[in-house]
């Protein structure tokens, strides 16, 4: 479930390979702060620093990619925001 | 109501009948919105999860596969929208075909969390817990907690909480003394605030669930 920071900055900088995809999560005015952290906890395993990180970014910019990879293994990351009542989107790197 | 804290080695918050009636409501609201029919009638359809209308197997057994071969439109409802929300921004193709794949399975999984609420908000809690608690074992902590993120976003759509400053707002106006003018009766400000005052209160109940099932996440094992 682990990803890598080089492989976030990989994918937010958009150049690796023309069939990476990421998963971006949007802000919303309902989320508790406290329950975006514990998503990104339990489902990314990432530890508390980094998942308030996330949060943060998805907080004040409005957006965070949480994660990369193929287009499948983004819809399953986006299923399972969904799930946890998070608005999450998928799509290709570069755009 | 009573915050969300560990007793001997369950989840446990106080709700007193009014307020187990209140959310209730709104569970059995939301629960219709995603088609489940009303929880309520559910005891004459057999046990509880049994999907009546159903003459598929139950999902579980279907692990990945959906049975959807056209397209679902997406929700009319914004509150069921957000609750099944579009999975990409700007590419109509790729929202439908991750609808066509998941939207069963999520409305699946959402009304199922949604009815384990329901039970425990309408039945007594086991022996040797008091009858107002609402008692949940740790590891449903994050399926109660995602439940009450559906319900406030369904609340929050119906009070059009758009963004941060109209969520400041609403709290400002439960601040306030409710306007105490019989010869005025306003309905829709009452309901309002009857329904802000249900969010305000799962907020804060959501709130220290997180409390402790953060603390459980740091918990050795």
């Amino acid at each position: 479930m682990q990803t890598a920071p080089e492989e976030l900055a990989a994918a937010e900088h958009s150049l690796s390979t023309a069939d990476a995809w990421v998963t971006i999560v949007w802000n919303d005015p309902v989320n508790l702060m406290s329950y975006v952290t514990y998503v990104f906890r339990s489902y990314f395993g990432h530890p508390q620093a980094k998942a308030e990180m996330l949060m943060r970014q998805v907080h004040e910019q409005g957006r965070a990619v949480v994660s990369a990879g193929n287009r499948e293994r983004m819809e399953v990351d986006v299923q399972a925001m969904h799930s946890y009542g998070l608005w999450a989107t998928l799509q290709r790197s570069g755009d | 109501m009573r915050a969300f804290r560990r007793e001997r080695g369950m989840f446990v918050a106080e709700l007193d009948s009014g307020e187990r009636a209140a959310v209730a409501a709104v569970v059995a609201d939301v629960a219709q919105l995603l088609g489940a029919g009303r929880l309520e009638d559910r005891e004459a359809t057999g046990r509880p999860g049994d999907d009546a209308s159903g003459t598929l197997p139950p999902t579980e057994s279907l692990a990945g596969l959906s049975l959807r071969i056209d397209d679902i439109k997406a929700p009319d409802d914004a509150a069921v929208h957000r609750l099944l929300p579009d999975a990409s921004r700007n590419e109509p193709t790729v929202s439908a075909e991750f609808r066509r794949l998941t939207e069963d399975d999520l409305r699946q999984v959402k009304t199922a969390r949604l009815t384990a609420l329901w039970d425990a908000l309408t039945t007594a809690p086991a022996d040797g817990w008091r009858s107002g608690e609402l008692v949940v074992r740790p590891d449903a902590g994050a399926d109660l907690a995602a439940t009450l993120t559906d319900l406030r976003l369904v609340l929050a759509d119906r009070l059009g909480l758009d963004d941060d400053e109209a969520s400041e707002a609403l709290y400002a106006e439960l601040e306030r003394e409710p306007a105490d003018d019989e010869a005025q009766p306003d309905a829709p400000a009452d309901v309002r605030r009857y329904l802000g005052s249900i969010y305000a209160a799962l907020s804060w109940l959501q709130e220290s669930l997180l409390d402790v099932l953060l603390d459980e996440l740091d918990r050795p094992r």
